[in-house]
């Protein structure tokens, strides 16, 4: 357990090295930060700044290098594959920029596949898909493939998994970066809605409109954090 | 652009080393157990101045089926290779074609690839066939002869070739796609259901994701099934087909001799008798030795002693002569022309050396496999033949004008007089060259008033017992003595199983080629699906997840192909490779072992690339 029960996601002294052949990159040095429960960040910088890694290792699919992270109460840092399975499954919903839905599942099979890991009533799992069909207005849409939908729609399934089991903690990688501004709008509606309910979200984004939701904006400058703003 | 197609294949390393591999160890394994079933031909055929005619039929068949069946499946899994490796190029064809370069110059690109890796796939394995029987046949036959060259450039071509077409067949599929439906993942991936379920039953979800994966991806799952069937079709075949034949061909010599039997002879005799047995496993007996000797004779005082002792239960007497005998041809009626010219001759006036055994037909030691009947008490002019006096001498033959041959529509003579065939039997004795007869015609036909040999079955066949009979038999006859057969016959049986222990060697480098292959097979599925499990390992699935997942989808469709494979296996099996097969509870036993083994041996090896999935980063898999 960890000593940081007030926050959602603290680091201590964060790094990720990556090698590549005999050259070693250094994407994050030494990032320590301490976010609160039930805010809204913004995590913005350059591409190739290491927001991507860092929500990775926040989401525990990644792992660091060196430091220590605790993430809803959890140390990831020293949890085996199975524990942080079972962290990403319950604690967390992850929305990758490039959507990753399951392609031999359709968007309902897609919504419910986390809640089926968690052993939840049939019943439940059907009333929570209609549910998330709803909220997301893809009642339309809950028999199709993947590669039958837009890319707002899958980005709006990718949503829906994400919220299925009812996370305290949303990451969200460049959720708008492929989309065009309408479906853009849509997805910050999402975002406003999970504002709203009191969940931890955390935006890798170039967005204003985004950033603008934010309770706190962090910019991550060359792997560091440079600024942190209010 | 123009080196698109060598850089694609460097930059794809795995994908790539993975397919050449696969199509080298297809090519390779089959090429080698060609080669291997070739030289356990060669080897039968050499045998086949020991074994009888129709036990090394029996064996050439087995290895002939093998053969063919090994062909088909390395020709099935190249083909499948292919196919695998260009449809997972769909989406690529879809992106090149989309960014403007003309259809005509893409479908070039990943012709190039393919012949690449095709060509170099199948060069590799015919090297690796090679070697590999290099290897094998030194430490199997002790001496490595040169093999059949042409075998190399034989499977090269076919291979190269199914493997080429089949490749070629979703480039071809792509290439007549718009870009947009090309790059869509119902494509590429195989989708080809649509789902109008609700997402959850009660089953577990393992199963579930299992099993739609397997039925969204149908055209790969039955592709896989059918490889799979093919390679238990053959498993079947080399395994039940082995044991049935080698336990059937084993009863066929050990049948021809009661267990617990005993000869008397006169030494010479009785020697002369063990020789003609133990020919059959390369044993020599003496050509010049005169069987008709009067000195040879049993007095009928000793049967009659004999068959007063309780310990006796039959005494088969015998009168074994060696014959010059003669085919006697006969002729068939066409049924829709009963004229002269409606009739056709079967076969001629071929001649040869016969032992002629008379027997007596209700006290008979030993029942043989035969073809048609053995002799019946009403009989006394008809004969049976050894395998091998029919194969030699009632086969049709071209260069003596012989178009049709049926020992049993034809006769067989001998001391001017003819006999008609009623049945062919296997017999070790002098190789099958044999032709039994009644014993009282025989009599009569020769002038010999006695037989020269005594089967003698014995309710208990203990030393003490026979040293009771010797005791009683000398009284009577000092010059006889008592003979057991068992060393001899055991000299046979044991020379049939090696021999087969030879040619069951080709199921179990069947079973480790077909694994290896399939381990690569499923290497390739597993990469196609491992974008998908990445996902799903980063919403939350455990790697046990994915290592249960694809382990069900492997069983399924192992289970599936093996019910498919033993259901054909068995029809070859047992309708062509040994009709009349004697199948014990313990023949069961063993093939139930042997399949049982093989399916939980290419079970957990398809496990593998599940396993090293499973063990992979999450983040690694994704990018």
């Amino acid at each position: 357990m960890s000593n940081h029960p007030d926050f959602m996601v603290y680091t201590e002294a964060l790094e990720k090295v990556y090698q590549l052949g005999d050259e070693k990159i250094e994407v994050l040095k030494n990032v320590s930060l301490s976010i609160p429960k039930a805010k809204f960040i913004a995590l913005t910088g350059a591409s190739g700044s290491g927001k991507t890694t860092l929500l990775n290792i926040i989401g525990g699919i990644d792992r660091p290098s060196s430091g220590k992270i605790f993430v809803a109460d959890q140390d990831l840092t020293s949890q085996n594959e199975d524990a942080l399975s079972d962290f990403r499954c319950n604690n967390m919903g992850f929305v990758f920029q490039s959507y990753n839905l399951v392609s031999t599942l359709t968007v309902a099979e897609n919504i419910a596949f986390p809640m089926e890991w968690t052993r939840k009533p049939f019943e439940e799992i059907g009333k929570r898909v209609d549910e998330l069909l709803e909220t997301l207005g893809l009642q339309h849409r809950a028999n199709h493939f993947a590669s039958q939908l837009s890319g707002g729609e899958q980005q709006r399934v990718a949503f829906a998994r994400a919220l299925a089991n009812d996370p305290q903690l949303i990451l969200a990688d460049e959720p708008t970066g492929n989309l065009d501004a309408k479906n853009g709008n849509k997805i910050i509606q999402v975002l406003q809605l999970l504002k709203n309910q009191g969940k931890t979200v955390i935006v890798s984004t170039h967005d204003e409109q985004i950033k603008a939701l934010a309770d706190q904006v962090l910019m991550l400058e060359d792997g560091k954090l440079a600024s942190e703003n209010e | 652009m123009s080196n698109f197609p060598t850089n694609d294949l460097l930059r794809r390393k795995l994908q790539t080393s993975l397919t050449i591999a696969t199509l080298t160890l297809s090519v390779s394994s089959t090429l080698f157990l060609l080669l291997f079933s070739s030289r356990l031909g060669i080897n039968t055929t050499s045998t086949a101045v020991t074994l009888t005619m129709g036990i090394t039929g029996a064996l050439s068949t087995f290895t002939f089926f093998v053969g063919v069946l090994v062909f088909a499946v390395g020709a099935v899994l190249s083909s499948f290779i292919a196919f695998l490796m260009m449809a997972q190029r769909t989406r690529d064809f879809g992106l090149i074609n989309a960014a403007g370069c003309p259809n005509s110059l893409v479908a070039g690109y990943f012709i190039t690839e393919l012949l690449a890796v095709t060509l170099t796939g199948c060069g590799l394995g015919v090297a690796f066939g090679f070697l590999t029987d290099f290897g094998v046949s030194n430490w199997v036959f002790s001496a490595y002869k040169l093999p059949n060259l042409w075998f190399g450039p034989g499977v090269f071509v076919t291979f190269f070739v199914f493997s080429l077409v089949f490749g070629l067949w979703p480039m071809i599929k792509a290439s007549k796609m718009t870009p947009a439906k090309a790059l869509s993942p119902t494509e590429y991936n195989g989708l080809t259901i649509g789902s109008k379920l609700r997402p959850m039953s009660r089953w577990g979800l393992t199963w579930q994701i299992a099993s739609r994966s397997m039925y969204r991806r149908q055209k790969a799952s039955i592709r896989l099934v059918i490889l799979l069937s093919t390679v238990f079709v053959l498993l079947t075949v080399s395994v039940a087909g082995g044991i049935i034949a080698r336990d059937t061909t084993t009863s066929w010599v050990q049948n021809t001799v009661d267990p617990k039997t005993i000869v008397i002879a006169t030494n010479s005799m009785g020697n002369q008798y063990e020789q003609l047995l133990s020919k059959f496993s390369g044993g020599s007996a003496n050509s010049d030795f005169n069987y008709s000797d009067p000195n040879l004779a049993i007095p009928q005082s000793v049967i009659t002693q004999l068959s007063m002792l309780p310990l006796v239960s039959l005494i088969d007497s015998r009168l074994v002569l060696n014959e010059h005998v003669s085919e006697i041809d006969n002729f068939t009626v066409d049924p829709n022309n009963h004229s002269t010219s409606g009739t056709s001759s079967v076969g001629g006036h071929r001649q040869g050396d016969s032992i002629v055994i008379g027997v007596n037909v209700d006290k008979l030691d030993g029942t043989w496999s035969v073809a048609g009947h053995f002799l019946t008490v009403n009989g006394s002019l008809d004969a049976v033949v050894g395998d091998s006096i029919a194969q030699s001498m009632y086969a049709p033959d071209e260069s003596l004008n012989i178009n049709q041959s049926n020992p049993l529509v034809q006769g067989i003579a001998f001391e001017n007089n003819t006999f008609n065939i009623v049945g062919v039997c296997v017999d070790p004795l002098n190789n099958g060259l044999v032709t039994y007869v009644s014993i009282d015609t025989l009599m009569n036909v020769t002038g010999i008033s006695s037989p020269n040999l005594l089967l003698v079955q014995l309710k208990d066949a203990s030393s003490t017992t026979i040293a009771q009979i010797k005791t009683t038999v000398q009284s009577i006859e000092p010059n006889l003595n008592v003979f057991s057969l068992d060393k001899t016959l055991q000299k046979d049986t044991n020379f049939l199983s090696s021999t087969w222990q030879t040619i069951m060697l080709l199921p179990i480098f069947t079973l480790a080629s077909a694994a290896f292959c399939l381990v690569g097979y499923m290497m390739l599925t597993v990469d196609e699906q491992h974008q998908e499990y990445a996902i799903l390992r980063a919403v939350g699935a455990k790697p046990r997840f994915v290592v249960v997942s694809l382990a069900i989808q492997s069983l399924i469709l192992l289970l599936s192909s093996f019910g498919i494979g033993i259901l054909f296996g068995t029809i070859i099996t047992v309708l062509i490779l040994m009709q009349q097969p004697i199948i014990t509870g313990f023949t069961m036993f063993q093939i139930t072992l042997w399949l049982a083994s093989a399916l939980s041996a290419i079970f957990i090896l398809s496990l593998y690339p599940a396993y090293r999935l499973a063990k992979t980063a999450v983040l690694k898999i994704m990018t």
